[in-house]
């Protein structure tokens, strides 16, 4: 069976869920209006429009885990359109790369059957920290105090 | 040179420390062939034909002595006493054990080098002049932007999962080394008169199955804007690049199909978007990067200009070096040297671990400790003193380092080919070595003067045949190695692509439709014109009789 992996914002962790794959009906982009309780599936791509704002889901399904127009298209959907709800990776999801979709504004992941080997810290979230700015750290490291700090300390 | 704060460190202790768990895991069977293959290769891991090939990332090709002697070690612990400097300025080992890897990447890590990014459809390292920081005639010197960019694109969360590789060159002279013409990004930095940083952006150019001189889509860029302008060509390439086919995926089939003005009108608009963003650089960054690079503190000395001609004039093999292998450094008393590997029998490139050992010594004895890779696959001493060059000459003459022939014909570019590499369709390095035994009369080479034969074993191009004087081409017609020929090309500031001449030509004839090319190249020049500016003034119908009436 899939295996559901959500950020914890008290925790700021990655944790695997019992919730499992939401029953949650996903409708695409042509189907979906916002008045519909259904929440959005996007292609990755698929293009913004304004009302996708008011989506309670946005999933992005990619084709394989190694195509990046999800992560563009998330990054958008976070800084150009203000989503802020529930924002889910499905499809190839790898948990590999999960390290660059929450950096990109996902916040959930769907990982599909057999990939669930390997779900601690150090695959989900290898470093403690990153060169640029991001959908969760608004700030490139040449900004930030603690890179400030070291400067110096070579 | 750049140095690693804790930083830096951390990151690259803890890539170490993720791409040894995703061995592991490989090794364990939990991941497979498929999965594993785009993470090694986003460290510079390739499954080649006979083993697995490391490539390392020299930070656009610079390298401090520590860091050549540890490239040694790892020569001799981990492969068979040997590495390779690529032309994109990187060192590859041919023969690493998969499972030895992770223990190369810690060694690495010691001294501040590691392989992240060198494969894979992600931003590569960025490349730039060999000569950055000594040349005489450098306006701004590119090194920090280069470095502003590595670190940018380390792990980048949105751009390191593109629709193919992605190559970054910055040129800061007024002649460019750096090839930024056939980049994907292409850029040019400098000052204006009120001494701001500016840059000229190019897009689109490259080399492979299509090859594409870059075009100019923004010019004047200030520096501080410079990584928002590059999220912004980024983000539309990584949205609309094609992924359904591998050869049209580069960024110059997207800035072809979308037109120039189409391209760049999009990356406009985004840009909009991101003007001023918190990625916007701070003056105090570009100080904090640009400090690294200060140049050192050159002791004053003699200019040595009377006894080098002194020393010219007693040893004609020590003159011939000088000429071809020396070139003018920005401070008085100065030189930069080019020590070439292109030695007849030894494959462009390749370098053993006391080569390398020898040459780390050299930078310490005769310079700042600092070592360049030159994308002609060649190793750059930046800063000897003239009074210096004989007695480095003698000591690289002894390592086989000394060969007097950068930018002559037997310079020449070449890629693994199909000696090591899976993709090749013909083997490269043989057809080098022909030529180099059959031209290896030096006064001749020097009468020739400046040609740049470069050599690609396949149409991936890493041997960069579109942009030699004269480009080599490895085919595959019906199982044999088969070979084409261009004339024309050039990098550089005249940048052109090379015109095939005709049918191909089997390796053992290689050597004899060389002489035949040359042999008009000499009866048609005028003057003191160079191969280039004979085939740009006759172009390539004199050339093609010749050969063509030869061989029937």
């Amino acid at each position: 069976m899939s295996a559901l992996i959500e950020f914890d914002q008290v925790s700021g962790l990655l944790r695997g869920t019992e919730r499992g794959p939401v029953a949650l009906t996903l409708l695409a982009a042509e189907e979906w209006t916002p008045e519909s309780e259904a929440g959005l599936l996007l292609a990755v791509d698929d293009e913004l429009q304004p009302q996708f704002a008011n989506a309670s889901l946005i999933a992005v399904e990619f084709p394989s885990f190694h195509d990046g127009r999800g992560l563009s298209l998330a990054v958008l959907l976070r800084t150009r359109l203000g989503y802020t709800g529930e924002l889910r990776a499905v499809g190839d999801v790898h948990p590999d790369l999960i390290h660059y979709l929450r950096r990109c504004g996902f916040d959930s992941f769907l990982l599909p059957e057999g990939r669930q080997v390997g779900l601690e810290d150090a695959v989900l979230a290898p470093y403690s920290d990153y060169y640029q700015a991001s959908v969760v750290e608004p700030h490139p490291a040449f900004r930030r105090s603690r890179r400030i700090a070291h400067f110096g300390d070579r | 040179m750049y140095q690693y704060d804790q930083f830096d460190h951390q990151f690259v202790a803890e890539r170490v420390a993720n791409y040894r768990a995703q061995t592991g895991r490989f090794l364990a069977g939990e991941l497979s062939e498929e999965q594993f293959q785009h993470l090694r290769l986003r460290n510079g891991l390739y499954l080649q034909r006979l083993a697995p090939m490391l490539r390392v990332a020299v930070p656009y090709g610079t390298l401090s002595s520590l860091q050549l002697r540890a490239l040694a070690a790892i020569a001799r612990d981990f492969d068979r006493g040997y590495g390779h400097l690529s032309t994109r300025q990187n060192m590859q080992y041919n023969w690493p054990e998969l499972a030895d890897v992770p223990d190369i990447l810690e060694a690495l890590a010691k001294v501040e080098m590691h392989a992240i990014q060198t494969s894979g459809n992600c931003i590569r390292n960025v490349t730039t002049d060999q000569f950055a920081g000594v040349a005489a005639d450098e306006l701004l010197d590119p090194r920090p932007y280069c470095e502003i960019i590595r670190q940018w694109s380390t792990s980048h969360p949105e751009f390191d999962w593109l629709p193919r590789k992605f190559k970054i060159a910055v040129t800061g002279a007024r002649h460019d080394r750096a090839a930024v013409d056939v980049h994907d990004i292409g850029l040019h930095v400098y000052l204006d008169d009120n001494g701001e940083r500016l840059v000229d952006v190019k897009v689109g150019g490259g080399l492979g199955r299509t090859p594409v001189i870059g075009c100019v889509i923004r010019r004047g860029l200030p520096m501080i804007h410079l990584l928002t302008y590059l999220e912004a060509i980024m983000r539309v390439y990584n949205r609309y690049g094609r992924r359904d086919n591998k050869f049209k995926a580069r960024i110059k089939i997207l800035v072809r199909a979308m037109g120039e003005e189409g391209f760049r009108e999009k990356v406009d608009a985004e840009w909009s978007e991101l003007e001023g963003s918190p990625s916007t650089l701070t003056a105090e960054e570009i100080s904090r990067i640009e400090s690294f690079f200060e140049p050192p503190e050159y002791p004053k000395i003699d200019d040595g200009i009377a006894s080098l001609a002194q020393q010219r004039l007693e040893n004609p093999a020590f003159s011939r070096w000088v000429e071809h292998n020396v070139a003018p450094h920005k401070v008085s008393g100065y030189a930069v040297v080019t020590l070439s590997t292109k030695v007849t029998g030894v494959p462009p490139g390749d370098v053993t671990d006391r080569q390398m050992e020898a040459v780390a010594d050299w930078a310490d004895d005769y310079g700042f400790g600092e070592i360049r890779i030159a994308h002609e696959q060649n190793f750059v001493l930046p800063d000897v003193p003239v009074k210096s060059l004989y007695a480095l000459w003698e000591r690289a003459l002894q390592a086989q380092l000394a060969e007097p022939n950068v930018g002559l014909l037997t310079d020449i570019i070449c890629c693994p080919g199909g000696d090591y590499c899976s993709l090749a369709n013909a083997k490269s390095i043989p057809v080098a070595e022909a030529i180099q035994q059959r031209f290896d009369d030096y006064d001749y080479l020097h009468d020739l003067g400046p040609i740049d034969i470069n050599i690609s074993g396949c149409m991936n191009a890493c041997g960069h045949h579109h942009v030699g004087h004269i480009g080599i081409l490895g085919v595959d017609k019906k199982g044999q190695e088969f070979y084409q020929i261009s004339l024309g090309g050039s990098a550089g500031n005249d940048s052109a692509l090379g015109q095939i001449v005709g049918p191909s030509f089997s390796r053992a004839e290689m050597p004899d439709v060389l002489a035949i090319i040359l042999d008009v190249y000499v009866n048609l020049r005028a003057d003191d014109e160079t191969f280039l500016e004979t085939y740009r003034r006759v172009g390539i119908e004199p050339f093609k009789e010749r050969i063509y009436v030869s061989a029937d």
